[in-house]
């Protein structure tokens, strides 16, 4: 019997005992989760200061939302009559339903905030230039499917926000040239707000774009590994001169010697000889790597859950066709979109954004300067720096500066729009 | 196979795949656009002459629309859904104009716009005297802001 279960057990585990450097390393290399790190890592690349970890909890807080979200479709209806009670349902009737709702709707808005603070990382420390230059534009994607999944999202309690933020934001689309009005009615499943669109929305949102994220999410990892690891910290940079992080290249081949796959591929000796000190900058990925990112994902779970015992996710009445609120509010993530179409529906809601990605997805091919070192970008560093503020101080407009019929206001005077 | 003869096949192929892949295409948009609309009709009757007050325009909700009624010039009926994008605006009586909260355009009491973000007035729609003696609105019918039905006292 014990060997019998012995049997099972080395079937699953084949390695070694993770108590030995051989055991380490195939614990890492047998299993198709932990591989997506190679056997050890550069002591650098686990410090907080260089990466923050915002990539890692931007993921996190995507796992948070698959879990919560798939636990919250099991008491919603995607339909006009039922949704609005389902979510007043979920406030009071359903076991843990506002625990699941809170934390389903801070993680989103956490995980708007992460991206675009994972996206001005990766910006400051230089690390979209050569060889990483598509991963930073698969990153902008994400980026932009992260906001759609807002979108999407916030639509479904079919409340006022949801229902004023469908019309505002089809009507945006309506805009677009050429097929605007088709796009519209594309979206919406036909010429007015109602079930076939609310059934869109969910489609959208609990199918087609975390499909499409997860998938992105694969090449976003596949490609960090791919491109030779993380970028190194800028402190690096001052202390080693060394190449940085250059993918391998095929080396001239020998008419001598029989190369393996591997070898062709990487270029690189199959048995790496790594000096001294490149291996004393090595560290085992487990445990080192894994338990940091342990403690990084416990962090942003615990955090979530704190902030979900403390603040209810917001809800307001049940979508009214026949009245907008007074100040009709997006969440703080579109103010700035909503301050720019308050001035012009085509430039701000269309044209503008438009050029905002494009300038975002071109960024890495436009800025041609292989230097990482602040000295050496400071028109660049200047241009973003300029880009992030102006995102943000628009937010803060449309937050703090805007009360009843969109009029500027003194903060005091503002309906700060109570959608959190 | 001779040399011309699996040119041709080939271009007859490529082509024949490149076909295919087109009316796919095709389908799967056409696919998304829905057959039949379930939705409310744009032609409607909104009750009779002598429900609505004059001088005060009268809203009504679920239709989105404005009706006017003049002692003078007779009955009119505008849209209520701003032409930016797509909120609905509220009658001001104390300015005599139209709001719309979300970004602030106003309209004056003939639907221009007085200023925001709004690009085009107000629509203003066909009213018309139904069979049964209702006035009768086609939210397809767009008018000129001059346009008001006068009925025959």
């Amino acid at each position: 019997m014990s060997a019998l279960l012995k049997d099972l057990y080395r079937s699953i585990f084949r390695g070694d005992p993770p108590s030995t450097d051989k055991g380490k390393s195939e614990l890492v290399f047998y299993n198709v989760w932990l591989h997506i790190h190679p056997a050890k890592v550069r002591k650098e690349h686990l410090k907080v200061g260089h990466t923050l970890y915002l990539g890692f909890i931007s993921f996190f807080l995507f796992l948070i939302l698959v879990v919560t979200g798939v636990a919250l479709m099991l008491y919603y209806h995607p339909h006009p009559a039922k949704a609005y009670q389902d979510m007043k349902d979920l406030q009071f009737v359903v076991f843990l339903g506002p625990f699941l709702r809170n934390m389903h709707r801070w993680a989103a808005h956490a995980m708007v905030l992460f991206v675009f603070l994972h996206m001005c990382r990766v910006f400051y420390t230089g690390s979209y230039k050569a060889p990483r230059q598509f991963n930073w534009v698969v990153g902008v994607w994400l980026l932009l499917l992260t906001l759609g999944l807002s979108f999407t999202g916030y639509l479904l309690p079919w409340d006022q926000l949801a229902y004023w933020a469908i019309t505002v934001g089809t009507n945006i689309a309506a805009y677009a040239p050429l097929a605007g009005p088709q796009i519209r009615i594309l979206l919406l499943g036909g010429h007015s707000i109602g079930d076939q669109a609310l059934l869109r929305f969910y489609v959208l949102h609990v199918c087609i774009l975390p499909a499409l994220v997860i998938a992105l999410t694969m090449v976003h990892f596949w490609r960090i590994r791919k491109d030779g690891g993380l970028s190194r910290p800028l402190w690096k940079l001052d202390a080693d001169s060394a190449p940085q992080g250059e993918p391998p290249r095929p080396g001239p081949a020998s008419a001598e010697k029989t190369y393996g796959l591997m070898e062709v591929v990487t270029g690189k000796p199959l048995f790496e000889v790594l000096t001294p000190a490149e291996e004393e900058d090595l560290v085992f990925s487990y445990p080192y790597a894994f338990f940091r990112e342990g403690v990084a994902f416990l962090l942003t779970v615990a955090a979530t859950m704190v902030v979900s015992l403390v603040w209810n996710a917001p809800l307001e009445e049940i979508a009214n066709p026949a009245k907008t609120p007074n100040p009709a509010k997006a969440p703080w993530y579109f103010l700035g979109l909503q301050e720019m179409v308050s001035h012009s529906a085509f430039l701000g809601g269309v044209l503008v954004p438009t050029l905002m990605v494009l300038a975002l997805l071109a960024l890495p091919y436009l800025d041609r300067n292989p230097s990482r070192r602040h000295a050496d970008r400071r028109l660049v560093l200047w241009a973003f720096t300029v880009f992030a503020i102006a995102n943000i101080v628009l937010i803060l407009i449309g937050t703090f500066f805007r009360g009843a019929g969109w009029a500027l206001v003194w903060p005091w005077a503002a309906t700060a729009g109570g959608h959190g | 196979m001779d040399r011309r003869s699996f040119l041709t096949l080939t271009t007859a192929g490529a082509a024949g795949l490149l076909a295919s892949g087109g009316a796919l295409l095709g389908s799967a948009v056409r696919f998304l656009f829905p057959s039949v609309y379930y939705e409310p009709p744009q032609k409607f009757k909104v009750g009779y002459a002598k429900d609505f007050p004059i001088g005060i325009p009268t809203f009504l909700p679920q239709e989105k629309i404005y009706i006017f009624r003049d002692e003078a010039k007779g009955f009119s009926a505008a849209s209520a859904v701003c032409t930016h994008l797509g909120c609905t605006v509220q009658w001001f009586a104390n300015d005599q104009r139209f709001h719309c909260p979300c970004h602030g355009s106003v309209f004056s009491a003939d639907g221009a716009v007085v200023h925001g973000p709004a690009p085009k007035p107000l629509q203003w729609i066909e009213v018309t005297l139904a069979k049964d003696g209702q006035l009768q609105v086609d939210k397809n019918r767009s008018v000129a802001d001059s346009y008001h039905l006068i009925l025959p006292s």
